[in-house]
């Protein structure tokens, strides 16, 4: 990461896009990459920190392979994404925040993604699923595991 | 649709064509406001900034569309996002900026690189040198809040601040910062170029127990059952929901969707979305999920936010569970009147509409509960 901190940095020039290029690489945004990431751009580690623990869809631990986020805004909850919420807790023994053991998926339960003509609906890395239902939901997480 | 006319650089040609004082003249006399939710003045908002003698101004495209249920900004950027940039371009030239930020919400990641793909061939089309950049944000809905963005992009926590100053005077990086809605934006050519463009055609995001959901183009003044019958309602539609943050009524065949009836009712019509929600779901429910929202995404700046989202939650699973007492009602009424009336922002001050409205619209259901 070092060698290659110094190239984003420069690209990318303001923190949030530089925090969200370190999270594409490493999966998450370790202590030692904040170190380095104050210390070459001047501003105190405890302000990286504020901005990287600020937002949903950054992190300061590793995340798993797969990551989603369930939306359970009322859009989605009218059209039964409790339902679904409940199927993935169980298929993969976790609840919001968690990541499975075997470190393929982690979960976050959120707010609207957006996709409310289409609910429910959830984003797994950034890519939308929509209309779903139980069986759906099963075959994408059984598609993520094969 | 009237949005998804294109103006095809025409509107940037004629704009460049003319002062910036006659563009502002303009849009204020063909009345465009924001599409964002406030409701302000598009042309009093650019006429500050272009008024501010300053080398950088800046330009911010607000793409952080959060409002649950509010999806009409992504139907414009998916299609028909050339006049939303046509829209940025002629804004920069009125107001004298040369850099413009696409505050571009996380969730929509998905459009990022077509967006990229679609900005390089315009500019080079147009000729200027104005820079357009987009700046994906990371999930947070308070940074659909306009100091929130700029604290944002600026790489700090995107928590909003008390105005004064405003950001048309001293925004991003204490530049003279104008920040308009994707919908504003990609009205600005049409304002220009269409002699008969209408100001009162809105994108309406429909949702919730509906067969046909999506976006419609309406005028506002549409009846209530007029836009259910587009929608094609699943079940007997027993409420409508502004969004989390604008409030809920009764659903009424006869009521005027417009701002000043849905204002008077209590609700805020913001961003012109509307959810229905059919007989099956328990208002208290809804209640629970919308509290959920606001715990979740409040910032933790003030406290009545801080606290008394999470305190209202905790009522409402109370009330939800059975496990409240008629004293607890009166509790969560008063409790949700002091987060209006002194939280920091607009999430704060908004996050209660829904369980007022829903007490006075809804009050029995709570009541069931608590016996």
């Amino acid at each position: 990461m070092r060698g290659e901190l110094d190239k984003i940095i420069d690209e990318k020039k303001l923190l949030l896009p530089i925090l969200t290029e370190i999270q594409d690489r490493e999966g998450y945004i370790s202590e030692e990459t904040v170190r380095e990431v104050a210390k070459k751009i001047g501003i105190p580690m405890s302000k990286i920190f504020g901005a990287a623990t600020f937002y949903s869809f950054l992190t300061t631990k590793p995340q798993g392979k797969y990551v989603i986020h369930i939306c359970n805004s009322p859009s989605c909850y009218v059209n039964g994404s409790m339902n679904l919420i409940k199927v993935i807790e169980k298929e993969l023994g976790i609840k919001s925040g968690e990541t499975t053991d075997d470190g393929l998926f982690t979960l976050h339960i959120g707010s609207c993604i957006g996709c409310c003509d289409n609910a429910p609906a959830m984003l797994i890395n950034d890519k939308e699923h929509f209309n779903l239902n139980k069986k759906k939901v099963k075959e994408i997480l059984d598609r993520c595991r094969s | 649709m009237q949005i998804l006319e294109k103006t095809g650089m025409k509107a940037w040609n004629k704009a460049v064509s003319m002062k910036p004082d006659d563009i502002i003249n303009l849009i204020g006399e063909k009345k465009l406001i924001g599409r964002g939710g406030a409701c302000f003045p598009t042309a009093k908002k650019w006429g500050f900034a272009k008024e501010q003698e300053s080398d950088d101004k800046y330009l911010i495209c607000n793409a952080d569309e959060g409002e649950p249920g509010t999806f009409k900004d992504k139907f414009i950027m998916e299609n028909n996002p050339e006049n939303m940039i046509e829209g940025i371009l002629i804004a920069c030239y009125t107001i004298g900026a040369k850099q413009a930020y696409i505050y571009l919400r996380r969730e929509y990641r998905y459009l990022e690189k077509g967006l990229k793909k679609i900005i390089i061939g315009m500019i080079k089309k147009s000729g200027t040198d104005i820079n357009i950049e987009i700046i994906l944000g990371a999930g947070a809905y308070i940074c659909g809040e306009e100091t929130a963005i700029i604290n944002s992009i600026e790489g700090k926590r995107g928590e909003p601040y008390l105005k004064p100053p405003y950001p048309a005077v001293e925004g991003l990086f204490s530049k003279p910062t104008v920040i308009d809605n994707v919908e504003t934006l990609a009205n600005v050519p049409l304002v220009m170029f269409d002699e008969n463009w209408n100001p009162d055609l809105r994108l309406f995001s429909l949702s919730g127990n509906l067969k046909k959901p999506g976006i419609y183009e309406a005028e506002v003044g549409i009846t209530m059952g007029e836009l259910m019958k587009m929608g094609r309602p699943d079940g007997k539609i027993k409420a409508v929901y502004f969004g989390c943050a604008g409030g809920c009524m009764s659903f009424k065949k006869d009521t005027k969707v417009d701002y000043d009836v849905i204002d008077k009712a209590g609700c805020m019509l913001g961003s012109c979305t509307v959810i229905a929600v059919n007989e099956k779901n328990s208002i208290v429910d809804m209640a629970a999920v919308i509290a959920k929202f606001f715990e979740f995404e409040s910032c933790g700046k003030c406290t009545p936010c801080r606290e008394g989202t999470m305190r209202i939650l905790a009522l409402l699973e109370k009330i939800s569970l059975g496990y409240a007492k008629p004293k607890d009602i009166e509790l969560l009424e008063e409790l949700s009147i002091v987060i209006r009336d002194s939280a920091l922002c607009g999430l704060g001050k908004s996050s209660t509409t829904h369980v007022l409205t829903a007490l006075s619209n809804f009050r029995n259901e709570f009541e069931e509960k608590c016996r």
